[in-house]
């Protein structure tokens, strides 16, 4: 008696331990997803997450949506498979532009009969689809902040009369001799040196994808290249003059950023995205972004480079349903002509929105520099098809040049026998596809073969 | 119900193994055959298409320079991890067994350092690394000394000394139990017999621990191969890439450069290298073990 109620017991307890398991195995599977009345929200920027969530729960509230707003610090594409992988998608997801590309042919649902398509120059498409909805204009740039500039010229700082390398260094000179002995500082990570820096020798030309598949063919001499000649020109000066140059490669981003939010530095190359980390020293009030000065006279040295950053794109797949696919393109909607979305958008997130009948001014000085350039049609666009180890291949070669371990040779030698052995898939998918091009590159670097001039040192 | 036949023992297996074989089985051994499918494909992580591509994927590997030096990175790192690991734990251990007042603190001290997560002590440490440190050898040097995790040794350096840190306090409770087992009247009975402390600790205490080293050195073996938390968050692979232990490649590879076939394929090669090492040492070891 005692036994069999023993081994019933057993059973009982072994059969909810199984059952319970496979529940939670299963209850895991729809509890973003599946619920087919949920706008599942993938957002990729850690730094507005908090402020997601709440308007999400305002959303929520004003329309009767069900919200419900994911982040993850993986990388994106890494932690979109996952997703895939358990049939399981967000129905909106944040990417950045090269996932649009990678992604989007599979995955994303077709938006070219949406109303914003027309008020942007931004949107992403692929073969002729408009897949990807811009979030927020980003620019690179030379960050300057013009009160600690102020305090020793004693004159009013404008960015216009620095287009130049040679005028740059003037200034240089004259804050050194004012007092601030190192003017400058330097982001040692690597999508900083070569995600964003590098990559401008071969935007702020005529025609990127040419110029990189003849690099790729060898055909291309970097050391006696213009462009990259004067960019390099300008790092040194950057380099020269660093806050940290002696421990170049160990300092970190939030100490850089906090001596050039409170003005100990005037100069520091990256865009408005910084201002995240900017905001939460002490900042002055002059901060903006410049385009980087260079010597030359393709007028490159007049604009900033950049464009949309962040997409959303609405999945296709069957995991997801018809009414959801409908929420999410309300949502949009909602973010580009609701005056809220906009509000969202612009201050609560500081962004600067890509949307032409958005007219708020962006609420922090990065922004208001970035949307200055913009309104004008002085950006250059972004260069989105480099293959997905270029940042950090390249960007352990930029570290060595930082670092004073290798020669500008050396650097141009890495990096065309990076480009020798590289992956052009990616290059070759968005030269393969003209509609994608963002309408700002056509304008830009109009004669960089002419500029020999470029070398001053 | 007879005990013997096949029914009853089938049932009792299920019973009681069978959720945990089922949970093996779905996050472990399927995971790892679909993986083996995988490293065969041109895959790129999100795509819908598996493009079979047979072999190419394996000769990638072999061509792949950059695998084998932060394999390389790995073993040099591995190698003296485990030794200073197993020394400083095994002097821990005696040093918190001898007796010595309040010796239960130590041990918690001691251990402490293993109840952090990897990431928070990368960071923590970069904290000290990087601007404890530096400023205080400014501070005596009067010039600028740039910080150990920027020179390409140092940065190696610095894994090692945290992973040390990090681990020798939890194969020091190893040791601790080792310690114990042994029994007092046999390190007595040597001691009466003549020995001196030190041979009695060689040849009674340390043959009759054979087990606790055992163990020991397999866990700090395996563990130092497959580090990656500490290599993320201490130096992420810098200076100049030259920090990328053998699993941030892979996983560089599979997810950041979307190379998935290659990265699985690349990960085949440390699970087999690491489960040949692993089965080595542990059959090297327990053939010499010896009961007391």
């Amino acid at each position: 008696m005692n036994n069999s109620w023993k081994r019933i017991g057993t059973t009982a307890l072994a059969a909810l331990a199984a059952v319970g398991m496979l529940a939670s195995c299963g209850g895991g599977g729809d509890s973003a997803g599946g619920d087919s009345d949920t706008l599942t929200i993938f957002n990729s920027k850690s730094e507005i997450q908090s402020q997601f969530e709440e308007m999400a729960e305002k959303y929520t509230e004003e329309t009767g949506v069900k919200t419900e707003v994911y982040y993850s610090s993986d990388t994106i594409s890494a932690h979109l498979s996952t997703r895939y992988a358990s049939h399981n998608p967000y129905v909106l997801s944040m990417v950045d532009a090269k996932d649009i590309y990678s992604l989007g042919p599979d995955h994303a649902l077709d938006l070219s009969g949406e109303d914003w398509v027309s008020d942007t120059t931004q949107a992403i498409s692929v073969d002729g689809k408009v897949l990807g909805f811009p979030v927020s204009i980003e620019a690179r740039g030379l960050m300057y902040n013009a009160d600690a500039i102020e305090a020793i010229t004693g004159e009013e700082f404008n960015p216009e009369d620095y287009q130049t390398l040679d005028a740059f260094e003037d200034l240089i000179d004259e804050l050194k001799a004012g007092g601030m002995e190192t003017p400058t500082g330097v982001l040692k990570e690597d999508w900083s040196l070569a995600g964003h820096y590098l990559p401008q020798v071969y935007e702020e030309r005529e025609d990127p994808t040419a110029f990189l598949e003849d690099l790729h063919n060898g055909d291309v001499d970097l050391n006696s290249d213009a462009k990259f000649t004067s960019l390099m020109d300008t790092f040194d000066v950057l380099m020269e003059n660093n806050y940290a140059k002696d421990s170049a490669i160990s300092a970190e981003r939030e100490v850089t950023s906090q001596n050039f939010a409170e003005g100990k530095i005037a100069f520091l190359f990256g865009g408005n995205w910084d201002w995240a980390v900017i905001n939460q020293y002490d900042y002055t009030d002059g901060l903006g972004i410049m385009p980087v000065p260079q010597n030359t006279d393709d007028g490159s040295n007049t604009k900033l480079v950049g464009g949309g950053s962040k997409y959303f794109f609405i999945d296709s797949s069957s995991d997801v349903t018809d009414e959801q696919r409908q929420m999410a393109k309300d949502f949009l909607n909602w973010l580009v002509t609701d005056p809220e979305g906009q509000d969202f958008i612009v201050n609560t997130c500081s962004m600067v929105s890509p949307f032409a009948s958005n007219t708020l001014e962006p609420s922090d000085p990065l922004g208001a520099s970035v949307k200055q350039y913009s309104d004008a049609g002085n950006l250059i666009g972004n260069f989105n098809g480099l293959p997905d180890d270029h940042y950090s291949v390249l960007g352990a070669d930029f570290q060595k040049y930082l670092a004073g371990q290798s020669s500008r040779e050396e650097f141009a030698a890495a990096i065309e026998s990076y480009w020798a052995g590289a992956d052009m898939s990616n290059v070759e998918s968005l030269a393969n596809d003209t509609s994608s091009s963002s309408s700002t590159t056509d304008d830009a670097a109009a004669n960089d073969a002419a500029t020999d001039d470029g070398a001053t040192e | 119900m007879p005990k013997t036949k096949l029914s009853y023992k089938v049932g009792q297996f299920l019973m009681f193994a069978g959720p945990a074989a089922l949970l093996f089985a779905l996050v472990v051994i399927v995971p790892f055959f679909y993986g083996l499918y995988l490293t065969f494909t041109s895959w790129d992580g999100v795509s819908l298409q598996k493009p079979f591509v047979g072999l190419s994927n394996y000769s990638a590997v072999v061509a792949d320079t950059d695998f084998w030096g932060s394999l390389g990175i790995t073993v040099i790192y591995s190698v003296i991890t485990v030794v200073v690991t197993n020394v400083v734990a095994f002097l821990l251990a005696f040093l918190v067994t001898s007796g010595i007042k309040g010796q239960n603190i130590f041990r918690a001290g001691f251990f402490i350092p293993n109840l952090i997560g990897g990431i928070v002590l990368g960071y923590v440490w970069k904290f000290i690394f990087n601007r404890a440190f530096v400023s205080i050898a400014s501070g005596i040097t009067g010039a600028t000394v740039p910080s150990l995790l920027s020179t390409t040794n140092g940065a190696i350096f610095c894994l090692i000394f945290v992973s040390v840190w990090q681990y020798a306090g939890y194969m020091m409770l190893i040791y601790i139990a080792g310690f114990m087992s042994v029994d007092a009247s046999l390190k007595e009975a040597a001691l009466i017999d003549g020995c001196s402390p030190r041979q009695a600790m060689w040849h009674v205490t340390i043959p009759l621990m054979r087990s606790s080293f055992v163990t020991c050195i397999f866990l700090s073996t395996t563990r130092c191969f497959m580090v990656y938390d500490i290599n993320l968050s201490l130096t992420n692979g810098e200076p100049f890439g030259s920090s990328v232990l053998a699993a941030m490649h892979v996983y560089r590879k599979a997810f950041t450069e979307k190379n998935y076939g290659v990265g699985q394929a690349e990960a085949l090669v440390l699970f087999i290298i690491c489960a040949v090492i692993g089965l080595l040492q542990v059959y090297i070891g327990k053939k010499g073990e010896v009961e007391a």
